[in-house]
């Protein structure tokens, strides 16, 4: 009996795992000048809202539809923060997103209480970070997470600002160095590492820290300190003796207003332009895992040696044959349907080029399905 | 729908199919793969140089290039490889409609389609000469559309037996199930719904041995020239009508997937002619052992009111 359909046997579908990663670089002059239309106060990739708890940053005018959301920026700080008060700017809302940050990332502790972000990500004991920069990298961007041992920051953490676009000063680095083999795994978010100033810097301790990357969420978290002082690690809740200015462009008190001032007495979306304007570069390798099944698709020598096409035949003669009964049948197949149960066509695989298929021949065609 | 780079190596490009992919959403356990086929729907195999030097036959044929793969389930495969155990076939069977054998009643209209007048009010306007099947009251007239199989080589005598390899016992008819359903010749018997793609497309699995009615031998063994197409060995025959579905007898679709046309009608008098909305369709036939297909046009007609 001619048949069209081969049934696939248990050990002809095996599944398989992949990582896939890409390179992402940010370049500062998008987030800080590309886009500014000649008005120090806009910028038309930068998306504030009327809320005010964050802004978001595209790589291209963000009205447009070809526009991607790339990622976002917030300030906050923790209540314990010694810059916390009743008469800050959006003091609330900092708190707001400041908590809705750890109790994502750093959990709760046995009380039920929101841990605070931990320099060193021993949640025990050491030093927290309680005045924070949040930086939130688009899926798009990060797809499944951020690669190990692949994120680094430039930003500049002293001089000032004059206009769009970058500052002069050399750029401060933020990086997983060594995370490929030591990373964090006691966050509800997922796995994360500790973000160093320089590949020197990491210790048994982490308290040199300045940061924090949480792999799997594609968060950020910078500690705030480090523009507080021209020296780095700065230390916590210390005031600055040298404070580099932190005031965005355009601000009443540019060049005069440091970290702890403009923390306080700026919005979130003043906090985000003063940041972006000291952004550098941001590189990371986000990851993909494709899960795969390999269906075996084992043509026999006696199989799919004829067509139905309706040009195979001519008068029902088949035209390969050439007239003679004996010569082998030969056909050329370019396609390869997978089917379920009812006969229904839920996959389909194409070869580059036709085969040839005759009875001397036989194949076993690999069809990969990524989901 | 670009063209492969083929200057490389051999690479398979699987994508999910729409239909694969509404299964794998639906997560009720219907997307699993069990079978696989093998389509050349590319090929042209007249390429095929038989007085060639045999490294040169097929040069034509290797040359081909191949589209990248189609996402519609419906544009995939329609031509598929056959597994026969006998190498030694000179010969594979068709299907062919076969408008002769009763006459009008399955012959196509002279529009060279099978007309089908979806509600009552656009049946009364043609009587029996003008061939146009009815679709809401499809057991009130005999037309019907008949596909015989066989191989249709006058070097066989029609009184040999078809290969029982090559014998279709079963036959797959997909229809746009928005317009129409399949029902048996007279009428009667409504088939049953396979399965209804994300397309809408309705598969009808009809076999020897559960739907007789539609399905069976074919027992002529002369030439016959006036009843039959097939001119060697004889297969099976499969007959069917169509019934309206409730959408088109209410009017739905006509604005939207069709046109207006006038057509020779007996309103008023014979003859005579009228306004009339359509929609041009097609309905495939399969064979499930061969995989041997045809399309067979289909026209809706609806009397035009507005």
């Amino acid at each position: 009996m001619a048949t069209i359909y081969k049934s696939f046997a248990s050990s002809d579908a095996v599944q398989t795992r992949t990582l896939l990663h890409e390179s992402v670089p940010i370049t500062g002059s998008i987030v800080s000048g590309t886009y500014n239309i000649g008005k120090t106060t806009t910028e038309e990739n930068i998306k504030d809202f009327a809320h005010g708890m964050f802004q978001s940053v595209y790589d291209y005018p963000y009205l447009s539809s070809s526009a991607n959301h790339i990622f976002d920026i917030t300030f906050g700080y923790s209540d314990n923060s010694a810059l916390s008060g009743h008469s800050y700017s959006q003091n609330a809302k900092k708190i707001n997103i400041y908590n809705e940050f750890a109790q994502v990332l750093a959990g709760f502790d046995e009380t039920g209480a929101v841990r605070e972000f931990d320099r060193d990500g021993d949640l025990t004991t050491g030093t927290k970070m309680r005045e924070c920069i949040f930086i939130n990298f688009s899926r798009l961007l990060t797809k499944d997470e951020i690669k190990k041992g692949s994120f680094t920051m430039y930003f500049h953490s002293g001089g000032n600002v004059a206009t769009f676009g970058p500052p002069i000063s050399t750029p401060q680095t933020a990086s997983d160095f060594g995370a490929t083999t030591d990373y964090r795994i006691n966050s509800p978010a997922g796995e994360y590492a500790i973000l160093y100033t320089s590949s020197a810097t990491p210790d048994t301790t982490g308290e040199s820290g300045i940061g924090l990357i949480y792999y799997q969420a594609g968060v950020a978290v910078l500690t705030a300190s480090v523009f507080a002082k021209s020296t780095n690690p700065p230390a916590e809740g210390v005031a600055p003796a040298t404070a580099a200015d932190f005031s965005a462009p355009g601000a009443t008190l540019k060049g005069v207003n440091n970290i702890d001032a403009t923390l306080t007495g700026a919005t979130i979306s003043a906090n985000s332009d003063a940041f972006r304007h000291r952004l550098y570069s941001v590189e990371f390798d986000n990851t993909t895992e494709l899960n795969s099944s390999i269906y075996f698709c084992r043509i026999n020598h006696n199989d799919y040696n004829y067509s139905a096409n309706p040009t195979y035949t001519n008068n029902s003669k088949i035209r390969v044959k050439g007239e003679k009964r004996k010569n082998l049948p030969v056909s050329y197949p370019t396609t390869v349907g997978l089917y379920s149960a009812d006969r229904e066509l839920l996959a389909v695989a194409k070869l580059s080029e036709p085969l040839k298929k005759d009875p001397s021949t036989e194949l076993t065609l690999r069809v990969r399905l990524d989901y | 729908m670009a063209f492969l780079d083929n200057s490389g190596d051999i690479i398979l490009d699987a994508v999910l199919t729409d239909t694969g992919r509404m299964r794998l959403a639906k997560g009720d356990g219907s997307f699993q793969i069990t079978s696989f086929a093998l389509g050349d729907d590319e090929i042209d195999y007249s390429l095929f140089n038989v007085n060639a030097a045999t490294a040169n036959q097929d040069l034509s044929i290797l040359q081909t290039p191949v589209f990248e793969a189609f996402t519609n389930n419906a544009s995939s495969m329609k031509s598929k490889l056959l597994t026969i155990a006998d190498p030694n076939l000179l010969y594979l069977p068709v299907i062919q409609i076969n408008e002769i054998y009763s006459g009008n009643n399955t012959a196509k209209h002279g529009d060279g389609v099978f007309v089908v007048a979806v509600n009552s009010d656009t049946e009364t306007k043609f009587k029996t000469n003008k061939i146009v099947m009815y679709g809401e009251n499809p057991s009130s007239e005999a037309r019907y559309v008949r596909c015989d199989q066989g191989l249709d080589t006058s070097s066989i005598s029609p009184s040999h037996a078809l290969n029982a390899a090559l014998l279709e016992t079963q036959y797959a008819i997909e229809v746009d199930n928005r317009l129409l359903s399949v029902v048996s010749s007279d009428g009667s018997t409504a088939a049953s719904v396979s399965f209804i793609d994300d397309d809408d497309i309705a598969t009808y699995y009809l076999s020897q041995a559960s739907n007789p009615s539609f399905v069976y031998d074919n027992p002529e063994t002369s030439a016959s020239a006036t009843t039959q197409v097939i001119s060697g060995p004889r297969g099976t025959i499969l007959e069917f009508k169509f019934s309206s579905s409730l959408d088109v007898i209410d009017g739905s679709y006509f604005d939207e997937l069709g046109s207006t046309k006038v057509m020779t009608d007996d309103y008023g008098a014979d003859d005579a002619s009228s306004t009339y909305k359509y929609i041009d369709t097609f309905v495939r036939i399969q064979g499930m052992t061969t995989g041997y297909s045809i399309d067979i046009p289909v026209r809706l007609i609806r009397f035009k009111t507005d």
